[in-house]
């Protein structure tokens, strides 16, 4: 389990405008649970994850991995972590690079070509590419490396920060996909991300971070969650039918601008009831989705 | 650790320019060591150096790299360890080369160009290379402590600065009348940068003298400072 406990870490030195980047936060991830970072620019949420490797040190406050120190060998060597701005060895082919990792996560030297093979195979990369320097790698690339180095190993702890920045969209569902797998095999996850349709996907809890404090943190899966918002689109010209159909059966809806109806629901059940309202009251749905809408969390600045 | 020096073999001998520049300083020692004495030829490797050790620990920091290979079980010190003996080695593999050249150069040149070689046995060359490593322990402990603070290539700068600064201690204390400060300026060279005859002690004399125990007071405490700055030091990217 990760505890963060009262974390504050300002920036700047005498002289200089100091920034407080991190102001009292205190979060647990579970084992195997999923955690993602959420926020404005300037939230603090890279610095977290800093905190969270032991590459800076907080000015108060504790974190500890396991009840060890995030800083801990043994730590490391069960943590994968792919950083927003990939510092890599340019220099280097990407077989070359994560067979390297490979070899600096404590893996079987005689192993670190096969390994490294597999794991960018897992990712898009194969054959000829492996052989060139990642200098000639495009953006999109390098991030694929990045990820593959990171789960390189399987290893239990996953920070991820940015990693489907600027790939496309094929790159974003491999991401997705090997974030998945490494959730599947039960490591725990902290993402940090302003792709909110992929961070949706694939956490069960996101934590709002906004000025350096946490603002809000709301459940995505597991026995409690967070209530969602339907999106109902219906029939033309049948819209203001359904909306009478489900206020009379105790539902909140609201015309979208966009055509659709919003719909508060509790939970999937509840949005199947809500289309059972609909059915009764002879109002054809066209297409109907439930999501967290982190948007709106967003939008609102994450105040509850 | 082992990791972190073969990491640091890739990354010079794969730069090309590298490569070139540290061919060229190999060939010059060479000619120099065919035609003069091959011991201080070689003991002068002073450029090659710090082309090697230049910028090895803040290039990390300010590419990026350093976060990735930290965030693997390897220890602070393995890191800053594992560049110092880099350097030494792709250092040692320069002198060899250099050696090599020298001994093709001695059989060569009186060949071609007619001159007289006075000195290449091997006694001279072994000499000159264990002097250039011994001098390179010092050299690359100093560079290294200033990798780990300052940005970039300025560590070489800032040790152009410690030599210029000392050296003109003793000169500017003289000329301001000041003793206290010429004093200074000696006390402060002799024990940051001491000067050893290794040559000497190669053959025997004053192996337990005071500059000897100085140089190693000097190695050691650079080292241990660099080994403290960099042991808290912290790496970030941004104030997000």
């Amino acid at each position: 389990m990760i505890v963060v406990s009262s974390l504050s870490k300002t920036y700047g030195r005498l002289g200089r405008r100091r920034v407080r980047a991190l102001d009292g936060v205190s979060i647990e991830v579970r084992r195997g649970e999923t955690v993602g970072l959420i926020g404005p620019n300037g939230a603090g949420k890279t610095t977290l994850l800093s905190c969270l490797l032991g590459f800076l040190r907080p000015d108060s406050g504790s974190v500890s991995i396991g009840g060890l120190p995030p800083d801990d060998l043994a730590i490391r060597a069960r943590t994968g972590y792919m950083p927003e701005r990939l510092g890599f060895d340019r220099d280097l082919t990407g077989g070359a690079f994560l067979a390297q990792h490979w070899r600096l996560s404590g893996g079987d030297p005689r192993e670190a070509g096969r390994r490294a093979a597999a794991a960018a195979a897992r990712v898009g990369l194969e054959g000829g590419v492996l052989l060139r320097k990642l200098s000639g790698y495009s953006r999109g690339m390098l991030q694929r490396i990045g990820i593959a180095q990171a789960t390189l190993g399987d290893p239990q702890l996953l920070f991820l920060d940015e990693p489907a920045s600027g790939t496309d969209p094929g790159g974003v569902v491999i991401v997705r996909d090997r974030i998945l797998e490494a959730k599947g095999r039960g490591a725990t996850i902290v993402l940090n991300s302003h792709q909110l349709p992929e961070v949706e996907k694939v956490c069960d809890r996101v934590v709002f971070l906004s000025g350096g404090r946490v603002a809000e943190e709301q459940t995505l899966r597991g026995e409690r969650p967070a209530p969602r918002r339907a999106s109902i689109r219906v029939a033309p010209g049948r819209a203001a039918d359904a909306v009478a159909a489900l206020a009379s059966a105790g539902f909140a809806p609201e015309s979208g601008s966009d055509g659709a109806i919003r719909v508060p629901v509790a939970s999937d059940e509840n949005l199947a009831q809500a289309l059972q309202t609909l059915a009764r009251a002879d109002v054809p749905v066209f297409e109907a989705r439930s999501s967290m809408d982190l948007e709106d969390l967003f939008r609102r600045g994450g105040t509850a | 650790m082992i990791e972190m020096v073969r990491r640091f073999l890739r990354q010079k001998f794969g730069s090309p320019a590298m490569v070139i520049a540290l061919s060229l300083l190999a060939i010059l020692t060479a000619v120099q060591g065919t035609l003069s004495e091959p011991e201080q030829a070689l003991g002068a490797g002073f450029l090659a150096i710090l082309l090697i050790a230049a910028g090895s620990v803040s290039r990390d920091i300010s590419g990026g790299t350093i976060q990735m290979i930290l965030a693997r079980p390897i220890a602070r010190t393995s890191y800053l360890y594992g560049r110092y003996l880099g350097i030494l080695a792709v250092y040692a593999v320069f002198l060899a080369v250099s050696a090599a050249l020298t001994v093709l150069a001695t059989r060569l040149l009186p060949t071609l160009i007619g001159a007289g070689t006075p000195g290449a046995s091997l006694d001279s060359i072994l000499r000159g290379i264990a002097i250039a490593m011994a001098n390179a322990l010092l050299f690359a402990a100093i560079l290294l402590f200033f990798s780990t603070f300052l940005r970039g290539y300025s560590d070489v700068l800032a040790y152009f600065g410690l030599m210029i600064f000392l050296g003109a201690m003793p000169g500017l204390g003289a000329a301001l009348r000041k003793p206290w400060l010429a004093r200074a300026g000696e006390v402060l060279r002799s024990n940051l940068l001491p000067q050893v005859d290794w040559s000497g002690i190669l053959r025997g004399r004053g192996l337990l003298g005071e500059p000897t125990g100085r140089w190693v007071l000097a190695v050691t405490a650079f080292l241990a400072l660099a080994t403290v700055i960099f042991s808290r030091r912290e790496f970030s990217y941004g104030q997000d």
